[in-house]
């Protein structure tokens, strides 16, 4: 097993890992389930998968920069809250609203991080209950339906361009506008250089405080965007609504190939190991497989997919 | 080859990284009750050869014997079991536990029963170990509370565990005396010399008297091979230099027909500069085109310096003046929009990330002026790089190698192409050839010069005096945190090593 571990692991092939796994899985599924081929299911799939890109995304930038944050699950159904209880008074402001509300939080999350020089697992998941608190109370601790007057602001969301849902639109704007910051600009390329090796980045001049802190911000404003989207498709806020995406949102990105322990690694990688997760979560209700079983799954790949992309022998210790 | 009665021979051992030949083919041996010194230049091989003896390296080649069998060391136990212990250089005691917990760290088997340490066994234990080198505190006591001198006895006390499995042990001694006062020392020294019984040892150190000193015999290393082997009853300073360096000063090893005057034009004013605990009342001037060298020992405050100048470690007194402003860097970033360069010691961390390619690593600093409209100018970005690799000869398979795979040379090569391509008008160097090789040095020694008659202003800290005042238009000498000395070293005019050594100790 170990040796075989180590041989998917070289460099070579374990780029293509995520990709060729993805089409295989599409195989499958396709295979036992031809349904799945179908455009309408391939479409519902896009859509389903959306909302788990967006929250990976974030956490992406997170993850470039050698942290983590924990927090995003709380953060996109506080994210829901916020929607359901403004929409009434605000009505569109209600989304800038609530997306300002998670960079808010991600900016509190990566000044602790950075100030306080607090590890950002530790940051982060104080700052996750932190929000689902704030979602519980201010909720109620219960689910608020959208009255039929706040649904017509959901058009955006709920609608369909040329036969294409919107959702699916709204995921590739973010993946356009994800990958430019990842890969064009500045702050992408600090990222993955604080990744690689942060005393070397720190003794060329870059501020890296600053972006990590961006990273959080970035983090906690996609989070909040998943939430808003999610709350569209459900017409309903609640300070659950996001609760065991957590799980599937990391695996997503350490699936797709972005190496766990920073400087490696793409959105494009992350849009992959979302689709795989997409995938997986498809496969198992066509397998009948309990849905609240399918965690057991995701753990159980997260580990395997750590295994596969972290290069160990580079990481003596490991904590 | 090895001498008969040898407890320890090394016979024609090589070992090979990428891009250098640390060791080509080293024999040493070791006989019983022996102290055997081991000197050379940094990058001569030592630290290698210490690597090897206690099991983090495997030779490429050669042999190890152990009395008088060839043996296998793939790890510090098995080093350990053999009675080949390592005294380290960084200080390795777990400062949080106690001396005791210390003294037999991962060999608290012995004490145990179902899975329960017998503590009061263990410390009465390690009270009997700490007795045999003298050492009078409580093993109850945690290490962080013993002085620099107590924790070196500590951990060769600590070594001596291994007389109970392996019998006369070899004890390696590896820049013992490195954070240690005069008086520690002598007591280091006799503590040493009152062990002969049980152990014969190897001791490292850049301080050629306290070798001469402590050992019967010694060995020179230089470029990755033994160069002289004496008694030290035979050998004196002079004697050892000599053949530590291998040759007599030739001046254009250094490059100085290439030297020029400086300019008139002040890059780097330090007035009366202090750090508490560091150094203090700091004077000079750096000049366009200078290069100035700050000689001194471990503790002399010139390390501190350095890192004050590249941004990492901000001063509490006087001024600092970069071109006429007033200056207090509170991080590098500060350092580098000043137009200060730092390449440091630690080139691998420091210096480079390692795991991206040689053209990102080239515009780190830099990545502003490729940026419009917040987006990287990727293309710009390749011939830029490229243009460096050209003009710095960095041999490398492309500038989308990871710099990783490139040799130390090459390395500092990229290093040095980021600070020009920012265009940094004052460089610290940090050891600049720590760990190369002569060629790779004297490829940087070109370097420097160039960039310097370009009006690139240069402040040096160097492993070797030698290179110190080879490089170097003027001298800093420093010693316990203030300047002692300072002297012209324009060509023609260097001053001597031994002219300068008296201002260092």
């Amino acid at each position: 097993m170990a040796s075989f571990l180590r041989h998917i692991a070289s460099d070579r092939v374990r780029q293509w890992l995520p990709l060729a796994t993805l089409i295989l899985l599409i195989v499958i599924v396709g295979t036992l389930e031809p349904v799945f081929l179908q455009p309408a299911t391939l479409l519902d799939l896009a859509g389903d998968t959306a909302v788990l890109f967006i929250l990976a995304s974030g956490v992406t930038f997170v993850i470039m920069l050698g942290g983590i944050d924990l927090s995003l699950q709380s953060m996109a159904s506080l994210s829901s809250v916020i929607v359901a209880l403004t929409l009434p008074r605000l009505g569109y402001a209600a989304f800038p609203a609530a997306i300002a509300a998670g960079a808010l939080a991600g900016l509190l999350a990566g000044l602790a991080h950075t100030r306080l020089r607090i590890p950002s697992f530790i940051a982060t998941l104080a700052m996750g209950g932190v929000l689902a608190s704030t979602a519980l109370v201010s909720s109620g601790e219960r689910s608020i339906t959208l009255g039929a007057d706040d649904r017509g602001y959901l058009g955006w969301i709920t609608g369909t361009l040329a036969g294409i849902p919107n959702v699916v639109i709204i995921g590739l704007v973010v993946l356009v506008v994800a990958h430019i910051l990842q890969a064009h600009t500045r702050f992408g390329r600090y990222s993955a250089a604080i990744g690689a090796g942060e005393p070397a980045t720190y003794a060329s001049g870059v501020k890296v405080n600053r972006q990590k802190v961006i990273a959080f911000v970035l983090s906690g404003g996609f989070a909040a965007l998943a939430g808003i989207i999610l709350t569209g498709r459900l017409a309903s806020g609640s300070p659950t609504l996001a609760a065991e995406m957590l799980l599937p949102a990391i695996a997503a990105v350490v699936v797709g190939g972005t190496a766990i322990t920073g400087g490696v690694g793409s959105i494009w990688r992350t849009l992959v190991g979302a689709l795989i997760i997409s995938v997986v979560r498809i496969g198992m209700t066509f397998l009948g497989v309990n849905i609240f079983a399918q965690n057991i799954v995701f753990g159980a790949v997260l580990v395997l997919a750590v295994a596969i992309t972290i290069d160990r022998s580079k990481i003596p210790i490991v904590k | 080859m090895s001498a008969p009665d040898a407890v320890l021979a090394l016979v024609d051992v090589t070992k090979t990284f990428p891009g250098v030949k640390a060791l080509k083919g080293v024999s040493i041996d070791v006989r019983p009750g022996e102290i055997v010194g081991l000197v050379g230049e940094n990058g001569a091989g030592k630290s290698t050869l210490m690597k090897i003896l206690s099991g983090v390296y495997q030779p490429d080649g050669g042999q190890i014997v152990v009395g008088d069998k060839p043996v296998r060391l793939t790890s510090a136990a098995e080093a350990n079991a053999l009675g080949i212990a390592m005294v380290f250089q960084e200080q390795s005691l777990l400062t949080n536990l106690t001396v005791g917990e210390n003294v037999y760290l991962g060999n608290e088997a012995q004490f145990t029963r179902f899975g329960i340490v017998d503590w009061r066994r263990l410390y009465a234990a390690a009270a009997r170990q700490l007795a045999k080198v003298a050492l009078d505190v409580d093993p109850r006591n945690r290490a962080e509370d013993l002085d620099f001198a107590s924790r070196q006895m500590v951990e060769i006390a600590k070594a001596l565990t291994l007389e109970e499995v392996a019998g006369h042990l070899v004890i390696l001694l590896d820049e013992p005396t490195s954070v240690l006062e005069r008086a520690e020392i002598d007591v280091l020294f006799s503590r040493v010399r009152a062990l002969k019984d049980r152990a014969s040892f190897i001791f490292v150190s850049h301080r050629l008297d306290e070798v001469l000193e402590l050992s019967d015999r010694v060995y020179v290393m230089k470029d990755g091979a033994v160069v002289a082997e004496m008694p030290a009853a035979e050998a004196d300073i002079p004697k050892l230099h000599q053949a530590m360096v291998g040759r007599s000063l030739q001046a254009e090893y250094y490059r100085e027909s290439l030297q020029r005057p400086p300019g008139t034009e002040i890059r780097l004013e330090a007035r009366g500069l202090g750090l508490t605990g560091a150094y203090r009342d700091i004077d000079f001037t750096l000049r366009a085109g200078e290069i100035l060298g700050i000689a001194g020992v471990i503790g002399s405050g010139r390390e501190e310096l350095t890192r004050t100048l590249a941004g990492f470690a901000p001063h509490d007194a006087g001024t600092l003046t970069v071109n006429g402003s007033p200056v207090r860097f509170a991080n590098p970033a500060q350092a580098v929009d000043s137009g200060v360069g730092y390449i440091p010691r630690e080139r691998r961390v420091e210096g480079l990330v390692l795991f991206l390619p040689v053209s990102a690593n080239i515009t780190l600093p830099d990545l502003g002026r490729l940026s419009r409209w917040g987006l990287i100018d990727g293309a710009e970005e390749k011939r830029i790089a490229r243009d460096w690799v050209t003009r710095l000869k960095v041999r490398t398979p492309g500038i989308d190698a990871l710099c990783l795979n490139l040799s130390g040379g090459n390395q500092q090569k990229v290093v040095l192409a980021k600070w020009l391509n920012a265009k940094a008008r004052i460089l610290i160097l940090d050891h600049p050839t720590r760990g190369l090789d002569v060629g790779a040095k004297e490829e940087v020694y070109e370097l420097v010069r160039t960039v310097s008659a370009e009006g690139v202003a240069v402040l040096l800290t160097s492993d070797t005096l030698e290179e110190t005042i080879g490089l170097s238009h003027t001298v800093l000498v420093m010693r316990d945190g203030t300047i002692t000395h300072r002297t012209d070293a324009s060509p023609g005019h260097k001053p001597a090593q031994v002219d300068l050594i008296p201002h260092m100790v």
